[in-house]
C-alpha cells in the first residue's frame, strides 16, 4: 500500500453534467501529446453530406441551444453514425453532426456539435487535468441520458433503466453505495448545491433518509472544520433560480445551455474547499467527472464491458433493439486530484491497448466499497469487475507550493 | 514559496435566465420529487390512521416517534457532525 492510501480518509466525487471529453480537453493534446485528444483532423459528415471538421469555437453559452440529444437512439446514431442495426454494425463516432441536426433543423448550426474549447477558456478544468491525473479512458456506463448514468454512480448499476423513467420501485438486491457506509458504521453524504436545486439522487430521497443528504454550504463548512464523511458525492446547481435573498443564483453544472464559466467557479470552489485545510488536503482524494456527453462529439469508440445482468427492452432503448449492458456510453472528461498524485498524470485508455485502464462510473461505488468495506457487500457483477482508481496515489506527497489554488471566486 | 494561484474568471454578465425553458433533466426531476412526495403521503396517512391509544408501551411510543421524527425530520443546511 503507498503511502498515499495509507493517509487516506476521504473521498470526494464531483459529478458534472453533459460534455464531452473532446469538448471540453481535447486540445489538451497540442501541449500533451499522451493526452487522447484532438488532432484537428477529425471530422464528421452533414446532413448535406459535407464534412465538418472539429472547431475550437466552444461557446460558455447560447451555442448548443437547442440542447443535444442524448437519449439511447440518439446516441446510438452518434456513435454507429446511422448504420443498420445488426450483429455486424461497426462503431464510428460519425452520427453527431447528422443526430443534432434532428434538433437544430438547420446545417450551419448543427455544425455546433464539433466545437471544443482552448484551454484558455477552461482555466480550472484544464489546470486541474495537468497538475494533477487525467483519465483517457473514463467512458459514461450507459449510450444514454442523466439518471441511468447517475444511477451507475450511485448503485453500479441503472437496475436495467437505459433512460430517464423512475427506476426504485423495480429492484431492491442493491443498495447505495451511502447504505453500504452507514450500515457499516462508515460515514457518507449527498452534498446539492440548495434546495431548489436539490438532487438527482432521488431513490435514497424517497427512501427517506435525510442524513444522508446535506448542501453544498454544509459541504464547506465541513471541509473546514474537518468533519467531512468518509465519502462525499457533491453534486452542482442545476436551474438558474431566484436566491433567498432575491439574488441571482446560477445553474453550476454545465449542462448545455447553462454557462459551463459557472461550472468552471464551480468546480474551483469545490477543489478550494479541499484544498485550503491543509490536513484535508492531504488525506482526500477528488474526483471531477461528468455523468455523460450530452450528445456532444468525442472521437474514442465506447469499449465493451462486462454486463450487469440486466436488459432493456427494444422498447425501452427505442432502437428496435434490446440493450444487454455490454458496452459503455461516451467518454466523458474524468480527473483524479490529490497531492498523492504526480503532476501531468495521464491514465491510459483504449488508445494504448497494452495498458488501457478504462474506467466508468460504476469505477465509483467499486472504489468506495473496496477502500472503506473492504469490498463486502452485495454488489453487480459489472461494479465488481469494474476498475478502481485508487492505486494512482503513491508514495511522494508533493509541497503545498507545488499544488495550484484558484482565486477571485467571490 | 507559495503555491502557484489561478485567478478564475467571472461569469459573464446576463447569463442568469431563470426563465429559459425547463430540459428534460429539469422535467424528470420535477416528476421523481412528485413520486417521492406520493411515497411520503402515504408513510404520512400511515401515522396519522394510527390510533394513538393503541400505543400502550414505550416500544410502542418510541416507534411512532421514530418514523415522525424520520418524516419530519431534514438535515439539509446544518453543520454536519461526523
Amino acid at each position: 500500500m503507498s503511502a498515499g492510501l495509507d493517509n487516506l480518509k476521504h473521498i470526494v466525487v464531483l459529478m458534472m453534467e453533459n460534455r464531452s471529453f473532446d469538448h471540453m480537453l481535447g486540445a489538451l493534446k497540442q501541449k500533451y501529446p499522451k493526452i487522447n485528444g484532438l488532432t484537428g483532423a477529425e471530422s464528421n459528415p452533414d446532413t448535406k453530406g459535407a464534412i465538418v471538421k472539429v472547431q475550437p469555437n466552444a461557446q460558455f453559452q447560447s451555442q448548443l441551444d437547442p440542447d443535444p440529444d442524448h437519449h439511447f437512439p440518439g446516441v446510438d446514431l452518434q456513435i454507429f453514425g446511422g448504420a443498420p442495426l445488426g450483429p455486424g454494425r461497426v462503431a464510428n463516432m460519425q452520427g453527431f453532426v447528422k443526430d443534432y441536426f434532428s434538433q437544430t433543423k438547420d446545417v450551419n448550426r448543427s455544425h455546433n456539435i464539433m466545437s471544443y474549447f482552448t484551454p484558455d477558456k477552461l482555466p480550472v478544468l484544464t489546470t486541474l487535468a495537468t497538475e494533477f491525473a487525467v483519465f483517457n479512458g473514463w467512458f459514461s456506463s450507459i449510450p444514454g441520458p442523466t439518471i441511468c448514468n447517475r444511477a451507475f454512480a450511485h448503485y453500479g448499476t441503472s437496475f436495467g433503466q437505459v433512460g430517464m423513467d423512475i427506476f426504485y420501485t423495480l429492484d431492491t438486491s442493491v443498495q447505495s453505495i451511502y447504505e453500504r457506509m452507514i450500515q457499516a458504521g462508515r460515514t457518507a453524504k449527498i452534498y446539492y448545491y440548495d434546495q431548489p436545486s436539490s438532487t438527482m439522487e432521488i431513490v435514497n430521497l424517497l427512501k427517506n433518509q435525510p442524513q444522508i443528504f446535506g448542501t453544498l454550504d454544509q459541504f464547506v463548512s465541513d471541509c473546514a472544520g474537518n468533519t467531512l464523511p468518509d465519502y462525499s458525492f457533491v453534486e452542482p446547481c442545476y436551474s438558474d433560480h431566484p436566491g433567498p435573498d432575491g439574488g441571482e443564483v446560477l445553474a453550476s453544472d454545465q449542462h448545455p445551455d447553462h454557462n459551463v464559466r459557472e461550472g468552471e467557479r464551480f468546480i474551483a470552489n469545490v477543489y478550494n474547499a479541499i484544498r485550503t485545510n491543509p490536513t484535508l488536503w492531504q488525506n482526500t482524494v477528488l474526483l471531477v467527472v461528468y455523468d455523460e456527453h450530452g450528445g456532444i462529439y468525442d472521437h474514442v469508440v465506447p469499449p465493451t464491458c462486462t454486463p450487469d445482468g440486466k436488459t432493456a427492452s427494444a422498447d425501452a432503448t427505442g432502437t428496435g433493439e434490446p440493450f444487454a449492458f455490454d458496452r459503455l456510453g461516451v467518454r466523458v472528461p474524468a480527473i483524479l486530484i490529490s497531492p498523492w498524485i504526480p503532476r501531468g498524470t495521464v491514465v491510459p485508455g483504449t488508445e494504448d491497448p497494452a495498458n488501457a485502464q478504462i474506467f466508468e462510473h460504476a469505477s465509483i461505488p467499486a472504489t468506495v466499497t473496496d477502500y472503506f468495506l473492504k469490498g463486502d457487500a452485495k454488489r453487480t457483477q459489472r461494479e465488481q469487475k469494474a476498475n478502481t482508481f485508487l492505486a494512482l496515489l503513491t508514495d511522494q506527497m508533493r509541497q503545498d507550493d507545488d499544488c495550484v489554488v484558484f482565486n477571485n471566486l467571490q | 514559496m507559495p503555491p502557484k494561484v489561478i485567478a478564475v474568471p467571472k461569469t459573464d454578465s446576463g447569463a442568469y435566465n431563470p426563465n429559459r425553458p425547463a430540459g428534460t433533466l429539469l422535467q424528470s426531476q420535477a416528476l421523481h420529487m412528485r413520486e417521492a412526495l406520493i411515497s411520503h403521503v402515504h408513510q404520512l396517512t400511515t401515522l396519522l390512521n394510527i390510533d394513538m391509544k393503541s400505543l400502550k408501551t414505550e416500544a410502542d411510543v418510541s416507534s411512532y416517534v421514530h418514523r415522525a421524527t424520520a418524516l419530519l425530520h431534514t438535515n439539509a443546511g446544518k453543520p454536519g457532525k461526523k
